[in-house]
């Protein structure tokens, strides 16, 4: 894994670690976009069920995303749109949600258990595949169920 | 890896014994079987084996590849242990059939007599419940507004009732134990007056211990027929599929608790899945059938994912009444008690698997596994169905009629909530185990847990140390003792917010009897597409709206439909008032 790779990563999940909730993802900023920030709230993809999912029971989620603080994207390079994607936790695997503003947008949906919520700019508002840099990114709320190892309870227990 | 160090921890902390003591008698070593192991070809899927859930020496069946958790080791619920029939030899008992339709007009009377039934299930007899000696019990056809009596005779060794789950009727015949009438005895009777307002798939059960009485095959279908030609599209076939779980640990039973229920926390979710009572449910039907499924879920606890092999799937009405338009949608998710009709058509030949395909939780390592579990085939020929209802399966019927109803009520949808309930949990004296790895796993909680990925802290979860609740955020008062009412012709707006912060959070299907509701919004989010329910989901962390049409006068419980949860406190009561005579046709038994 690449070095940009295993830091996005890190501080995905570090954005996690002030869920408050199942569906709540904070975004935080990236060098590019220092002074911008957000967070983004999962809610299932309308269904005529009590929950939304796919046909092997993975969840559907649409996401509100609150955004503020994000520039131009011109003023950024040759970009036009900030682009929403839900990224599998190898990064191996890129779906592209839609296309964010300052303010709230929806965009969806997101099908994976655990992923990375990341938003990029590119040159084009439906990009077939990530091109541009990455300016905030979180984690979905999911991504805590690898978190044992970090509760004090198992701090200092040796590896099995 | 993780597991090792949870064992080391609960070593170190000396987790011994509390409260529970060893009340259970030993429990017979397991039988391996023959894995089924056929999805029909689904892509991509694969049978999950329940064969290494039968029990490996454990009093409980446990996941793949777990064990008990040390601190939990030889600990056994605080409840005695019980069983239908008392350790009767089922072979003395008469075997259960398969359902009867029974074809009631307006006025007619059936005799429904709940009795101990012999079930065999994967080769071994069980002694269990049956009504007339059938499961489910007899499927009931009769037209909307259709009034019939049900003499009910309880035969079995515990008291009963019958509850008619979604309908619309006199509130002393709702079957309500402690509410609308007491229990009717081993032995005793009670006449039911059951009048049908509403088309649509109800069912009925008992509402007493549900936990042992329905889970051990007290349950059966009414299909109400609308007066209206034409209600639902033509189909070459309708069926109708009970979906259940039973908890089998080898060839045993697991018992319930005699005093109340155990398996407290999550509720029983059983490692044999069935339709119809059967774990099998194969069909044959002609190339381009079109099926129509009534289906009901019994679970006591299970949410399912129910697919058809990939065929397409129409959701065309639910609860109480069609939605307002039909949609086309990959699978059918029912909560515990919920209904949904759906249409299938089975286009080419071949072999289609009817699965419930999930993504469960190895709370251990931390990762979400999925799950398929075949409940039946389709076998398509290659003969062409007739006649052909291509063109009626492909239009996606919009139902004005459900549409003109619901505008009635649209102007109620912005107005604030009457009344807010909070859906937590209280615990105390549960194990050291237990309580520990909660207060780790909490870090995250899927909004739907679909198996119970912990059985042995569950198992040892009674109603002595788990109470459910449903919190009154107004006035702070829970369950019961939420004074709630309203007058007959009245709109309440209820808003259900499901704590994701309680020690245990999970998801709810929330039922209110003898009345009719909307879900308008959940989490925000309008609703696009409305329908009559009577039962909703709630999962965790999710804010839930529904405007209930207070149409009928009683008292009406709203309470969770998952068995356990209902047995250790989790539900309350909905006065809707007479004008003039206070308190609602509640018989004067709560008040």
């Amino acid at each position: 894994m690449s070095h940009p790779h295993r830091i996005l990563i890190a501080a995905a999940l570090a954005a996690a670690v002030s869920v408050s909730g199942p569906f709540d993802i904070v975004l935080l900023p990236t060098a590019r976009v220092p002074g911008a920030t957000g967070h983004a709230r999962l809610v299932f993809a309308p269904s005529p069920f009590g929950i939304a999912v796919t046909a092997d029971g993975r969840a559907r989620y649409d996401a509100q995303v609150t955004i503020s603080g994000l520039p131009d994207p011109a003023s950024l390079g040759a970009y036009r749109a900030y682009v929403a994607w839900a990224v599998s936790s190898d990064l191996s695997n890129w779906h592209r949600l839609g296309t964010i503003t300052n303010g709230t947008s929806t965009v969806g949906s997101a099908e994976l258990n655990k992923f990375l919520f990341v938003i990029t700019v590119e040159a084009d508002s439906s990009p077939p595949r990530q091109g541009g840099p990455v300016v905030l990114r979180g984690a979905s709320p999911s991504t805590w169920l690898q978190s044992f190892l970090s509760h004090p309870l198992f701090r200092g227990i040796p590896p099995g | 890896m993780i597991y090792r160090c949870l064992a080391a921890i609960a070593a170190a902390c000396c987790l011994t014994p509390l409260a529970l003591s060893a009340q259970r008698p030993p429990v017979t070593p397991p039988k391996p079987k023959p894995a089924a192991a056929d999805t029909g070809g689904m892509p991509g899927m694969q049978d999950h084996d329940h064969t290494r859930m039968q029990g490996q020496g454990m009093p409980i069946p446990m996941p793949e590849g777990m064990v008990m958790m040390p601190g939990l080791m030889g600990l056994r619920p605080n409840v005695t242990p019980f069983l239908p029939g008392g350790g009767i030899d089922p072979k003395t008992l008469p075997p259960a059939r398969p359902t009867g339709v029974v074809r009631l007009d307006d006025g007619d009377t059936l005799d429904l007599t709940a009795t101990l039934v012999r079930r065999t299930i994967n080769g071994h007899e069980f002694a269990m419940y049956g009504y007339n000696e059938q499961v489910p019990g007899p499927l009931i056809r009769v037209v909307e507004n259709a009034t019939i009596t049900v003499r009910f005779h309880n035969r079995i060794d515990l008291p009963s009732s019958v509850h008619w789950h979604g309908v619309r009727l006199e509130n002393r015949f709702d079957g309500t134990v402690g509410v609308t009438q007491d229990a009717v005895p081993s032995g005793g009777s009670f006449v039911y007056r059951v009048h049908f307002p509403d088309a649509g798939v109800y069912w009925y059960h008992p509402h007493v211990r549900e936990d042992i009485e329905q889970a051990m095959g007290l349950f059966g279908n009414v299909l109400v027929a609308s007066r209206e030609t034409g209600y639902y599209s033509p189909v070459n076939r309708e069926e109708t599929l009970v979906l259940d779980d039973l908890m089998v640990n080898g060839d045993s039973l697991v018992p319930f608790g005699r005093e109340g229920p155990d398996f407290a926390l999550m509720g029983r979710v059983g490692n044999v899945l069935m339709i119809n009572a059967e774990p099998r449910h194969d069909m044959r039907v002609k190339r381009g059938e079109v099926v129509r499924f009534n289906l009901t879920n019994v679970s006591s606890s299970r949410t399912w994912n129910l697919a058809f092999g990939g065929a397409p799937i129409k959701v065309v009405a639910s609860d109480i009444s069609r939605f307002e338009r039909e949609e086309l949608v990959p699978s059918v998710v029912l909560a515990p008690a919920e209904r949904y009709v759906v249409e299938v058509r089975f286009e080419k030949p071949g072999r289609y698997a009817i699965v419930n395909a999930i993504q469960a939780i190895n709370h251990f390592i931390g990762e979400f596994e999925p799950q398929v579990d075949t409940v039946g085939i389709v076998t398509v020929d290659s003969a062409p169905a007739a006649p052909d209802y291509s063109q009626q399966f492909a239009t996606l019927r919009k139902n004005t009629a459900v549409t003109r109803d619901v505008d009635r009520y649209r102007k109620y949808f912005e107005r604030a909530p009457d009344k807010t309930i909070r859906l937590t949990v209280a615990t105390s004296g549960l194990p050291l185990a237990t309580v520990q790895f909660m207060n780790v796993d909490t870090a995250y909680f899927a909004p739907v847990e679909w198996v119970d990925g912990m059985p042995d802290m569950n198992w040892l979860s009674t109603h002595t140390q788990v109470r459910w609740i449903l919190r009154d955020e107004e006035t702070g008062k829970e369950n019961m003792d939420i004074d709630w009412r309203a007058p007959v012709g009245s709109v309440v707006k209820l808003r259900i917010f499901n704590d994701p912060k309680s020690f245990h959070p999970m998801q709810h299907p929330i039922h209110l009897h003898g009345q009719r509701m909307l879900v308008i919004a959940r989490d925000g989010v309008r609703t696009k597409n409305l329908v009559w329910k009577d039962t909703s989901l709630i999962p965790v962390g999710s804010t839930v709206d529904l405007l209930i049409d207070a149409s009928n006068p009683g008292a009406w419980m709203l309470h969770c439909h998952i068995a356990e949860h209902l047995g250790t406190g989790m539900m309350t009561v909905l006065h809707v008032d007479v004008p003039g005579e206070g308190v609602g046709r509640d018989n004067g038994r709560h008040h």
